[in-house]
């Protein structure tokens, strides 16, 4: 009987949005969030400074203030849920968060499970970190030696099939930094963003970012996928539109202390070429 | 004692066979947590400090039990708190469903037998995990009860999850401690025209019911245990909590050490006294052969 009811509900679930995606706009989402007065955001909660937690709890971070002006020009209540990167886009398909601004990666094949929307509002590259002593120049030196990583990050793959590196995929991000300073790897691959933040922090004086930053990714929000070209999705894409158009993200960028990025201001500039400004 | 006994004599004495090591004991988790002394609560608090002393590095150690300071109040009361609430609502429903599965397995009627078998062979032996990931993806995040939506949020899912485990484990102890009552009780209740409820209930139960009470704690020990399991789906726990707060204060690696052994502590702190009660129960309700 339990059998049963699991393998019904696993159905059911799994098909759900594929009835959905097959319709015209019903707009479902966004009545919902009118009518309940609340829009409820998954955003991560372990990735400072883009969402990360306070010692009171909160969510804090450029992702959730992102969320917070979403929420203010929709005149309704913000509900932040945190998400991990392994749970983000089920969330979003089952209806748990409406909105999901989570670091994702854009990628072709998670297009086709959430509604992406763009422009996109960031964009990382992979890197590593490594002990200057051993004084790597190119990706292709790290052929054959173990290297340090984060489980989930899709890059792992990537470098493991380019250049022949065996991957140590740890859990969390301070597991992952123990294990390269334990010389239980000779380098860890991470965003460059994040690396570059922790070698100006001044901890990490004995490591540098040598190689050149590969995979610019952008980074985009999603709404659930039968809303992509509807109401919702619309009101997304506008949202973004307009954070590059006055500069908000840069602004946000520089309040969390994140290192600007050339992709946001050539953005800004594209944008700002080709829309009317008024005089 | 052993020359005294066997004296002076030419002829060869078998020795009784004494097998070397541990013989298995399914309550092996609470009787190596009970027969720890109370001090060495103390020593771990010592301990603790001096592991992460033992981490080098310019960030220092100090610095990160300052950081663990700040953040003590958040992972106790929104973190260990969810450690407990989950261990004693899954265990509400685990002893709860058990107890009814276990009462099934010793049913008169085949099919009840049969099917109260397999479902307690088949949760009893799937990994907790993957128990876990089902519930916790595979169940609804909301249901609709007559036009009323209830909310199920994600530690309610790992409740229902780990509960399953349980409920199968609680399962065979009911089924053991039937099974441990001397049949010729039951023959004596029958002779004396008692019906079979009225037997299971009013001889056979009573009896059972104090045999079940330790290995019913070491599994309530073992389920607290489990449930740091919780953060691999990312439901708010100590262990979730301790990652974030982690993050939060920059990964430095000098973290590590203090954080988590602020949950060792923790865990330890809840776990000792029920393990010291369990064993002292046990030794209480032994019977005596």
């Amino acid at each position: 009987m339990k059998r049963f009811i699991t393998t019904a509900l696993v159905t059911s679930t799994a098909l759900a949005p594929l009835s959905l995606a097959a319709q015209e706009c019903t707009n479902d989402t966004w009545k919902k969030i009118m009518e309940s007065g609340t829009l409820t955001v998954g955003v991560k909660a372990d990735y400072k400074p883009w969402g990360y937690r306070g010692t009171d709890g909160s969510i804090i971070g450029m992702e959730p203030d992102m969320a917070q002006m979403i929420a203010d020009t929709m005149g309704v209540d913000l509900e932040l849920v945190a998400v991990v990167s392994s749970n983000r886009m089920q969330f979003l398909e089952q209806g748990q968060i409406d909105l999901m601004i989570a670091t994702m990666t854009d990628r072709p094949d998670r297009r086709e499970l959430v509604g992406i929307v763009g422009p996109n509002y960031y964009t990382s590259g992979t890197n590593v970190m490594a002990p200057k002593q051993l004084g790597f120049t190119e990706w292709s030196d790290l052929t054959g030696k173990p290297v340090c990583g984060i489980q989930g990050a899709f890059y792992n793959q990537i470098v493991e099939d380019r250049y022949d590196v065996e991957v140590v995929a740890f859990s969390g991000t301070a597991e992952a930094k123990q294990a390269l300073r334990d010389k239980k790897c000779v380098a860890f691959v991470y965003d460059d963003s994040s690396i570059g933040s922790d070698i100006a922090s001044g901890n990490w004086d004995d490591f540098e970012m040598p190689l050149p930053s590969e995979d610019d990714s952008p980074w985009a929000l999603a709404v659930p996928k039968s809303e992509e070209n509807c109401v919702f999705g619309a009101f997304m894409k506008g949202m973004q539109y307009q954070w590059h158009l006055d500069g908000t993200l840069v602004e946000l960028e520089e309040k969390w202390g994140i290192k600007p990025t050339a992709f946001l201001a050539k953005q800004q500039e594209l944008i700002q070429q080709t829309t009317p400004m008024p005089e | 004692m052993d020359s005294r006994l066997h004296g002076q004599t030419d002829l060869p004495v078998m020795k009784p066979y004494v097998l070397r090591g541990h013989q298995y004991d399914e309550m092996f988790l609470v009787r190596w947590l009970g027969s720890l002394p109370p001090w060495s609560f103390l020593v771990l608090l010592a301990l603790w400090p001096a592991a992460a002393f033992a981490q080098s590095a310019s960030f220092g150690t100090a610095d990160a039990f300052v950081a663990l300071w700040r953040w003590i109040p958040f992972l106790t009361f929104q973190g260990f708190l969810f450690n407990v609430l989950i261990s004693l609502f899954a265990m509400l429903i685990g002893t709860t469903l058990g107890a009814a599965l276990g009462l099934a397995q010793v049913s008169r009627n085949k099919v009840t037998r049969g099917i109260s078998w397999s479902i307690t062979q088949l949760f009893r032996n799937s990994p907790w995990l993957v128990l876990l990931f089902v519930v916790l993806l595979a169940f609804p995040f909301e249901i609709n009860v007559f036009g009323l939506t209830i909310p199920i949020p994600a530690w309610v899912k790992a409740v229902i999850g780990l509960s399953l485990p349980v409920m199968a484990n609680i399962s065979e102890i009911v089924r053991g401690a039937v099974n441990s009552v001397p049949s010729a009780q039951w023959e004596a209740a029958e002779s004396l025209s008692f019906t079979r409820t009225q037997t299971l209930w009013q001889i056979i139960l009573p009896q059972c019911f104090k045999r079940m009470i330790p290995p019913w704690m070491n599994w309530y020990a073992i389920l607290t245990m489990a449930t740091p399991l919780c953060s691999l789906l990312g439901v708010g726990e100590i262990i979730t909590f301790s990652r974030q707060a982690m993050e939060a204060e920059n990964n430095h690696p000098e973290l590590l050490m203090p954080f988590y052994g602020y949950a060792l502590v923790l865990f330890f702190a809840y776990c000792y006294p029920i393990a010291r009660l369990t064993i002292a129960l046990e030794r209480r309700y032994s019977v005596k052969l």
